[in-house]
């Protein structure tokens, strides 16, 4: 299929097509040429610390199988028996030696390989080579500051560069302090009727809705959301690749609802600016969206997620909390309980965002109605690349200039028939 | 438990359950008491220690339930003040996921009543499907139990605790909006 992918994203005149939200051609392409070719967000390695620890996930919409085999090394599979393509695993996370496959026996280690198979030798006459059989493995694994990223294509660039200026923001979250975060044990996932794209683009630089979609959260006391107030501090911030930030003013740092929080991160301030350096006293990043689909925010909740697609019209969300492995207890049991009030399935802000990330999508499959273009004009012509922050910066707070980024960076990938042309 | 107090514990859920269908919020959180504690924990899959489909390096990592810790991320984790913050949220106006408001109704079945931790308190079990519709076509069940602990205060029951135990892994609504 050639997609006309020009009539489809205009970033320099800030007009996107409806059709990239609701249209199955389009969605099937975004699984061959984003998620099976970008790199993808699995997990924390806190998430399986141990030797045998597993969890299962998505990359795109293949069920993957993220464990650490007997020796300690993460590797990542396709969730599904070489035999008959069976569902392999069928827990969300545990910790086990080997998997065996509930149809016909097969049983794989936790290092992927094939280690038995039933009547091998009668009924194969052992011509069977189990060394050619193991579970397919991700082409390349990598992780940055315990995030565990792979992906399905063996030329895409390495995670460094595909990171690039994104791994100074992405330390911002995740390695503030000595020992960077952990994860809080459960995890949110639930199922949301709206294209993958609303939600990343809203993580990624969304500054826009918060004083009007989230007042009624603001209001009765959720979150103090300093992107929602009209002073001039933050921003977006495109450090390349697709790779979007909202940050807000340096002076907001320590925001919070809870006193606990603040104090914590007044207390933790001269350690972060010593492990960040000057850009922290520039601005504070607070959401962001790593491309294509993972996002995370340090605001109202500590929260990472990855808005996994399932058709054009719909996303299992996978949402997990994260907090400073050296903070206190206390600190830690307040941000889990304030975080989970705001965002998450029944959080008082993300309630929502779900609501209209919906209708966004549902409503435009009308065949006159997705002919319209959106608006992504806020701000064009207004933003500049700050040297010192390593990014495209909008001159104002509130501005169109990330998702015109990601946009543009979707369709170069949607475009390219491989990295060479990205 | 005597017949008596089996009744006033049904007529006292079966009211709740009409308050709450009637978004009749305010009156609702006067049933819980000040140090309530209203929790909704997840639900994860997880291979039972006698499963064959693995080999467990580690059985001492499944002693865990598939129900979240307490101290672990749930649905809701709610105090008095932050149901009533809630409520509150519903009155501004601009609460969108419940504007248009839902439709719901709680239907509250297999009311066991048990002797509580302390005289004035009794333990009680029950079973409940929610329906809610919303707008045009939006439609959710949730199905699952609550445990309580009921409390008399000055002659009135209240809700000390609720812990809703809801039967689904992946929550297949877009948002927990409403209560149970």
């Amino acid at each position: 299929m050639v997609l006309d992918v020009k009539s489809l994203v205009d970033a320099d005149a800030g007009l996107i097509s409806r059709r990239i939200f609701i249209e199955d051609d389009i969605y099937q392409a975004e699984l061959e040429r984003i998620f099976a070719r970008c790199w993808l967000f699995l997990c924390h390695e806190t998430q399986i610390p141990e030797p045998g620890d597993f969890i299962t996930t998505y990359m795109g919409e293949d069920s993957v199988l993220v464990m650490r085999d007997s020796s300690g090394k993460i590797g990542a599979f396709l969730n599904v028996c070489t035999h008959r393509g069976n569902r392999l695993c069928r827990a969300d996370n545990g910790n086990a030696s080997s998997f065996t496959c509930a149809y016909h026996g097969w049983t794989f280690g936790n290092n992927g390989d094939l280690q038995g198979v039933p009547n091998l030798q009668d009924a194969y006459y052992n011509d069977l080579d189990r060394s050619e059989w193991g579970l397919f493995p991700v082409a390349q694994l990598d992780t940055y500051k315990g995030l565990v990223f792979a992906t399905f294509d063996k030329n895409a660039p390495p995670l460094v560069d595909y990171l690039g200026e994104m791994a100074w923001y992405l330390d911002s979250f995740f390695d503030r302090r000595e020992g960077g975060v952990e994860v809080i044990g459960g995890v949110h996932r639930w199922i949301i009727p709206c294209n993958w794209k609303l939600p990343a683009e809203n993580f990624g630089g969304d500054a826009y809705h918060v004083a009007w979609n989230h007042l009624s959260a603001l209001t009765s006391g959720f979150t103090q959301a300093p992107a929602a107030r009209q002073t001039p501090g933050g921003g977006t911030f495109s450090p390349g690749n697709g790779h979007c930030i909202l940050a807000v003013g340096a002076e907001d740092y320590s925001s919070s609802t809870t006193a606990i929080i603040q104090e914590y991160e007044e207390s933790i301030r001269a350690e972060t600016l010593s492990r960040l350096g000057p850009r922290l006293e520039k601005i504070t990043p607070n959401v962001g969206t790593l491309f294509p689909h993972m996002s995370f925010l340090r605001g109202s909740s500590r929260s990472f997620r990855v808005w996994h697609p399932k058709g054009p019209d719909k996303i299992e969300v996978i949402s997990c909390q994260f907090v400073d492995k050296a903070a206190p207890q206390e600190v830690k049991d307040s941000l889990r309980v304030t975080g989970l009030r705001a965002f998450g399935p029944s959080g008082v802000l993300e309630q929502d965002d779900m609501d209209n990330w919906e209708e966004c999508t549902r409503i435009n499959r009308g065949a006159v109605t997705r002919r319209y273009s959106l608006n992504y004009q806020m701000g064009l012509g207004h933003d500049r690349f700050d040297e010192e922050l390593g990014a495209w910066a909008s001159d104002f707070k509130l501005s169109d200039s990330n998702p015109r980024y990601f946009y543009q960076r979707w369709a170069s990938l949607m475009q390219a028939e491989s990295w060479d042309q990205v | 438990m005597n017949d008596g107090t089996q009744r006033e514990v049904e007529q006292f859920l079966y009211r709740e359950a009409r308050l709450l269908d009637s978004r009749r919020f305010t009156e609702w959180l006067e049933l819980f008491s000040e140090d309530v504690r209203y929790w909704m924990p997840t639900r994860s899959n997880r291979y039972p220690v006698n499963s064959k489909a693995i080999s467990i390096l580690d059985a001492s990592r499944y002693e865990q339930e598939e129900i979240s810790g307490e101290d672990e991320l749930a649905v809701m984790e709610e105090t008095k003040d932050t149901l009533e913050r809630r409520v509150a949220r519903l009155d501004t106006g601009m609460a969108w996921a419940e504007d248009p408001p839902s439709r719901t109704r709680h239907l509250i079945t297999n009311i066991e009543v048990e002797v509580g931790d302390s005289q004035d308190q009794v333990r009680v079990y029950s079973n409940f499907v929610m329906y809610r519709n919303r707008g045009e076509v939006d439609q959710d069940f949730y199905v699952g139990s609550r445990e309580d602990v009921l409390r008399r205060e000055g002659g009135q029951l209240r809700i000390s605790s609720r812990k809703i135990i809801l039967d689904q892994n992946v929550l297949l609504a877009k948002n927990v909006s409403n209560f149970f």
